[in-house]
């Protein structure tokens, strides 16, 4: 590696009695942060942010061109709402997510409550098992969930995928909120309980408000994953309403048409939305922490 | 009638037995310690009187009724937690007002009664405060406030000063003593620092694995404390190996010293002599003292005294407390190495099995 050869060579007592010296007007840079650093991490994000940034422009054409920007225009827009398929698969796609979520969030609430106040030898297990759905190859899960919903000969649907996502996402909230969860001394469940509150409205009045932002956060994580997945919803959706991803999928197989561009706009911008909410929101509520941090489990106690 | 009753109460966590077969009665309006060493049971005592665990065998009365079957949000009794385990979420005075919502006391009344009740742990003025804002000592304060604003006939404190630093906890010590006084309710006090025990109670329950090794006013436990583990934990003590010997103890070291032998202590038996570093006299001896010679292997000056370390024998030590008054100055007066004659009356020696 040229870096490591172009480093300076190791400072003799002389000269690091000259860099003190020098060290005190300005420190030495580019030593222990080689600028080469910079540089990847500028083509990371090039990388990262270009594609998008052109879906978006592009999104704005008002020719059918993916290359030349002829001109601002919404027609792609248009056509998208226009398209009665299109919308039926937005429709689709908002309810997937917004049932997904509300019912993983609150069976994963519960189940991290379980884990986590429940005494029993097995819970250590119980956690790991927990886990698998987060490291499993997505594929595999849409593929068992496939074998699984024609074994029991379920008709593919909206409530099939609805059933696949909500399995899949109750391990991400419980991962939220069990964090949250046990920085909650259980001594404070207690209290509640010896100043005359049953276990219910324990929960209600003390743990519930106490994992809102946890809570909320995972809400609002599901409903972004949920709402752009296409892997598990391909596996199990069935002939229409498709969701958004998957009937973006299906019209692509026909040659790529600016509609893509405003599609995929607008669900960028919807997921974006809901982190953000899933950001923000704890901080409204008048929590010091924000979301970010009860998603990184990062936050103070 | 007594406040709390204990009768044979077991608590077992799979096979590890917690408490041993409980017997104690506490008093009405009494300020009750259990003291011990972390693990003796002391708070799995507290958690079965609040209600957060069932006693696996025996029976608790409250107020003569027994409590079994009665769940925490039932008993009227309310705690103070080490962790203070205040409602983040919550204000101040939503936290002491926490109790008596539960209770759907009229609103006018719990007013008043929360005020009354941070004007008693003068937190008067912190009221729209939220806990985090507090100091460790004020979220105390908070905590105190929002079990005793429910008047219980018990107040269950669960080594409350625990968390705080050591001039805080001094302080808090004389005003929980006050507090206990002035609002007359009866305190269950778990405790593992002596020196807190010493000072605050009126009883103390000395607990080691499970079991009540000592009952007693601070002064019965200190003074004549009833085996090694409550002398040893109780304050410093000098114990020191002997066998009973013509109406006394012959120690390790070939010295006889005359003492008060318990009744079942027959000849021949092995014993500890135990003996408090500040009863026990550096030279200057008076008549009928027991005496013996030793050299003097370390001082270690501490402010208002000096502890002076003796040898009497091989690995046979003694630790002397001499008081830094006006009159005295241990330090011109020994030095490491002196040969020295020490003693003590012999009412201040307890024999111990």
């Amino acid at each position: 590696m040229s870096t490591i050869e172009s480093r300076p060579p190791a400072p003799t007592p002389a000269t690091v009695a000259a860099d003190a010296g020098r060290a005190r007007g300005r420190p030495p840079k580019g030593f222990d942060r080689p600028r080469f650093l910079k540089l990847f991490m500028g083509v990371f994000f090039l990388f990262l942010f270009a594609p998008i940034v052109l879906v978006v422009l592009f999104s704005f054409n008002s020719s059918r061109s993916l290359q030349d920007f002829q001109g601002f225009s919404t027609r792609w827009y248009e056509t998208f709402f226009d398209s009665e398929s299109l919308r039926d698969s937005l429709i689709a796609s908002l309810q997937i997510a917004l049932i997904t979520m509300v019912i993983a969030t609150i069976l994963g609430t519960l189940l991290a409550y379980g884990l986590v106040r429940a005494r029993t030898r097995v819970s250590g297990g119980l956690n790991m098992l927990m886990l698998v759905p987060l490291v499993t190859p997505e594929i595999v899960a849409g593929a068992s969930a496939l074998l699984l919903f024609t074994q029991v000969k379920l008709e593919l649907s909206l409530t099939t995928i609805i059933l696949a996502h909500i399995t899949f996402s109750i391990s991400y909230v419980t991962v939220v909120v069990r964090a949250r969860l046990a920085q909650l001394s259980r001594e404070v469940e207690d209290a509640s309980m010896d100043l005359g509150a049953t276990r219910l409205q324990t929960f209600r009045l003390i743990t519930l408000p106490a994992l809102w932002p946890a809570v909320l956060a995972a809400g609002l994580l599901v409903f972004a994953l949920s709402f752009d997945d296409f892997v598990l919803s391909f596996f199990t959706t069935g002939e229409s309403p498709q969701p958004l991803p998957v009937r973006i999928w299906t019209q692509i197989r026909f040659g790529v048409r600016p509609t893509i561009n405003a599609i995929g706009t607008f669900m960028l911008v919807i997921s974006i939305l809901s982190i953000g909410l899933a950001l923000l929101l704890p901080r409204l509520f008048g929590r010091r922490e924000s979301g970010l941090k009860v998603l990184l489990g990062r936050e103070g106690a | 009638m007594s406040a709390i009753r204990f009768d044979a109460v077991t608590k077992r966590f799979g096979e590890t037995v917690a408490v041993d077969a409980l017997d104690l009665e506490i008093e009405k309006g009494e300020f009750f310690s259990l003291l011990g060493p972390s693990g003796c049971g002391k708070t799995t005592t507290l958690r079965m009187v609040a209600g957060f665990e069932q006693p696996s065998g025996g029976h608790i009365y409250l107020d003569g009724e027994p409590v079994e079957a009665v769940p925490p949000y039932k008993r009227n009794v309310n705690t103070v937690f080490q962790s203070y385990a205040l409602f983040e979420h919550l204000s101040v005075e939503d936290n002491v007002a926490f109790g008596l919502k539960r209770r759907r006391v009229a609103s006018d009344e719990i007013r008043s009664r929360v005020a009354e009740a941070l004007e008693l742990v003068e937190l008067h003025g912190r009221e729209k405060s939220r806990p985090r804002e507090l100091s460790g000592g004020q979220k105390q304060r908070v905590a105190l406030a929002r079990a005793l604003v429910n008047r219980p006939a018990v107040l269950l404190l669960d080594e409350p000063l625990g968390a705080l630093d050591l001039k805080l906890r001094k302080q808090m010590q004389v005003e929980l003593k006050g507090i206990q006084r002035e609002v007359g309710i009866t305190f269950l006090y778990v405790t593992h620092d002596q020196e807190e025990a010493l000072a605050m109670s009126d009883r103390i329950a000395v607990m080691e694995d499970g079991e009540v090794k000592q009952c007693g006013t601070p002064e019965e436990v200190y003074e004549q404390p009833s085996g090694a583990f409550v002398a040893g934990f109780i304050g410093i003590s000098n114990l020191l190996a002997g066998v009973v010997q013509d109406g006394g103890v012959r120690l390790a070291s070939g010295a006889t010293c005359v003492a008060d032998l318990p009744d079942d202590c027959g000849q021949g038996s092995e014993v500890h002599l135990s003996v408090r570093p500040e009863k026990i006299w550096l030279d200057e001896l008076e008549d009928g003292m027991i005496s013996l010679d030793g050299t003097i292997i370390e001082r270690v000056y501490v402010g208002t005294t000096t502890q002076v370390i003796v040898e009497l024998g091989p690995g046979m030590r003694v630790t002397a407390l001499e008081q830094n008054t006006a009159r005295a100055h241990s330090d011109d007066r020994w030095q490491i190495g002196d040969r020295v004659r020490l003693g003590w009356h012999p009412e201040h020696a307890r024999v111990l099995r």
